[in-house]
């Protein structure tokens, strides 16, 4: 099978050579047989778990159906081989090695996944050593009890004679201060623990809440119909961290409005956004947010004014920041600069695959004269079909090739020398 | 209960020590009363300033978290008042680098991190004891 033959044409060609009528594959893996047609025509976006379900109904595996199999393990190895100083000619070896040898690149993948995860516990620990305020308060009283501790034993020591009721009221000090001490040491010992066993301890909240959306397999159809708010305690029960928890579940009810305001059955036969902006009543945002989470094989990026990103759905050849910003010319922030104005572009990531985006910057507060709207804007990416002029943008600058980038804020760990685009920004030497 | 008759006959001075640890400030106490200086103590951040004016120390050993009143405002409302040359020596448990900044921004003496030596304290406020421009 050719790799470049899209996801829908290799499932044709598989159930075409199993010998599987179309209504027979689509009622097995639970869609209607028009919607298994679509994407078979390579007319709907697919991947997550309705791929998985239909790469297990035509006996294959999951990779052997995506045109994106190991474009993501690719990039991974690449990563890692850059981050350890290897040049462009190793670095174009990737894909080679991602073929030839795939467990091996899973392993680095995974070793690399690792080290990174390894960096934001330490980065997560130190910031909490320097602004915990309860480590702070415990770490105070144990040092000011040590203080005591050693000031009295030199006392003691380096009195020849002291006074017996100065040596017994020391003496009760002593005593007093080294159970203090023992007391303190717990505690702090107890603060360390108790993070180091929350699981989601070493994460900020909005990376667990990530992580944990990343890791559902159809969390989508669980939140869908009337009642699907109902489901979103069990399916945050098993988060340890108590803030990341309710962050979680404030995600998913929010989600869950969504799909009871524009059902699945509508946004799986939507072709484009346009297609549904009337059932969804012009909020093209919600129109956004729907097609990105609930229909598998798209991407959806929402940040918030300061252009963080609040909510993030990877997509398969479309690589987003695990932290830190976006590439500054994503849609998603340019529909800041006119809130309302529903963009659509065509962009290109730099291994050339086009994707046809749309964005829009909405208030997420009720309109009042005088005050100032929460905005919020969202994008949703699509791949795109058919070949056509797009502007060039990357995943981020850390991890963007593009050396000539206007835009570029700092250096990519994918090439060495920096950009002319980013000696412009950087401050003048004195 | 003083802290020992071998102490020297002739004082170096007063010291004030606002300290709200009964403990610390027991050994601190000793510590200095042993090396001849007349010791009061205070523990209330809130009447700080007071005590200052009722003592008329020659040094001030300060520490940093107190009721009521923070050993920073007190050291700020030291140098905003009619004894802004006396000598501070600040004693803090918090030695992260922005607390060390905002004391000398303050104008502190000196400034020691705790756990701290007994020599070291002694030191610290010879020194200061020494030099009643409050520079150290």
């Amino acid at each position: 099978m050719p790799r470049s033959m899209p996801t829908g044409s290799r499932i044709r060609d598989r159930r075409l050579e199993l010998a599987i009528k179309q209504g027979a594959l689509a009622a097995k893996v639970g869609i209607s047989p028009s919607y298994l047609n679509l994407i078979e025509h390579n007319r709907r976006p697919i991947g997550g778990s309705l791929l998985i379900r239909l790469a297990e109904a035509l006996g294959v595996d999951r990779a052997a159906l995506s045109e994106d199999g190991d474009s993501g393990l690719v990039s991974a190895v690449q990563a890692a081989g850059a981050a350890r100083g290897l040049g462009p000619d190793s670095l174009a070896q990737a894909a080679d090695l991602a073929r030839r040898l795939p467990d091996w690149a899973r392993v680095i993948q995974a070793q690399a996944q690792a080290l990174a995860a390894q960096a934001r516990t330490i980065e997560a620990m130190s910031d909490r050593l320097a602004h915990d305020p309860s480590l702070a308060e415990a770490m105070h009283e144990l040092l000011s009890t040590v203080s005591v501790v050693r000031s009295t034993a030199s006392i003691l020591a380096q009195t020849p004679e002291i006074d017996p009721n100065w040596l017994a009221r020391f003496h009760a000090n002593l005593d007093e201060d080294s159970r203090r001490l023992a007391e303190g040491a717990e505690a702090v010992v107890g603060l360390f623990d108790r993070k180091a066993t929350a699981g989601d301890g070493n994460l900020l909240p909005s990376e667990g809440v990530a992580r944990f959306l990343e890791a559902q397999d159809d969390l989508a159809g669980a939140l869908e119909g009337p009642s699907g708010g109902a489901a979103v305690p069990d399916l945050v029960a098993g988060i340890a961290d108590p803030a990341t928890r309710t962050l979680a579940a404030e995600v998913l009810t929010r989600d869950a409005a969504d799909a009871a305001r524009l059902p699945r059955p509508l946004v799986e036969m939507a072709r484009t956004p346009d297609d549904l902006i009337d059932a969804a009543q012009g909020d093209m945002a919600l129109v956004l947010r729907r097609m990105g989470l609930a229909v598998p094989g798209r991407g959806l990026v929402i940040c918030d004014a300061a252009g963080a990103m609040i909510r993030r759905k990877p997509v398969a050849g479309f690589p987003l920041p695990v932290v830190g910003a976006g590439c500054p010319l994503w849609p998603v922030y340019a529909a800041f600069r006119q809130p309302g104005r529903a963009l659509a572009a065509r962009i290109e990531t730099p291994d050339g695959a086009g994707w046809q985006v749309h964005a829009v910057a909405a208030s997420v507060t009720p309109p009042k004269f005088g005050t100032e709207p929460v905005l919020q804007s969202t994008m949703l990416l699509t791949r795109a079909d058919t070949p056509g002029r797009a502007e060039p943008v990357g995943p981020g600058c850390r991890t963007c090739p593009r050396a000539d980038c206007a835009a570029r804020r700092e250096p990519s760990v994918l090439s060495e020398p920096v950009a002319p685009g980013a000696a412009a920004l950087l401050p003048a030497r004195p | 209960m003083t802290a020992d008759q071998s102490a020297p006959q002739t004082s170096p001075g007063r010291v004030l020590l606002i300290e709200d640890e009964p403990n610390i400030a027991t050994a601190i106490a000793f510590i200095l009363q042993r090396d001849g200086w007349r010791v009061s103590t205070h523990s209330d951040g809130t009447t700080a300033l007071e005590a200052v004016d009722r003592h008329a120390p020659d040094v001030v050993v300060l520490d940093v978290m107190l009721p009521g009143k923070s050993g920073f405002d007190i050291l700020g409302a030291i140098r905003d008042g009619e004894r802004s040359a006396l000598p501070v020596l600040m004693l803090t448990a918090k030695g992260q680098t922005k607390d060390r900044e905002r004391a000398e921004a303050l104008g502190v003496s000196r400034f020691m991190t705790k756990p701290f030596s007994n020599r070291d304290l002694l030191d610290a406020v010879r020194e200061l004891a020494g030099a009643p421009d409050g520079t150290g």
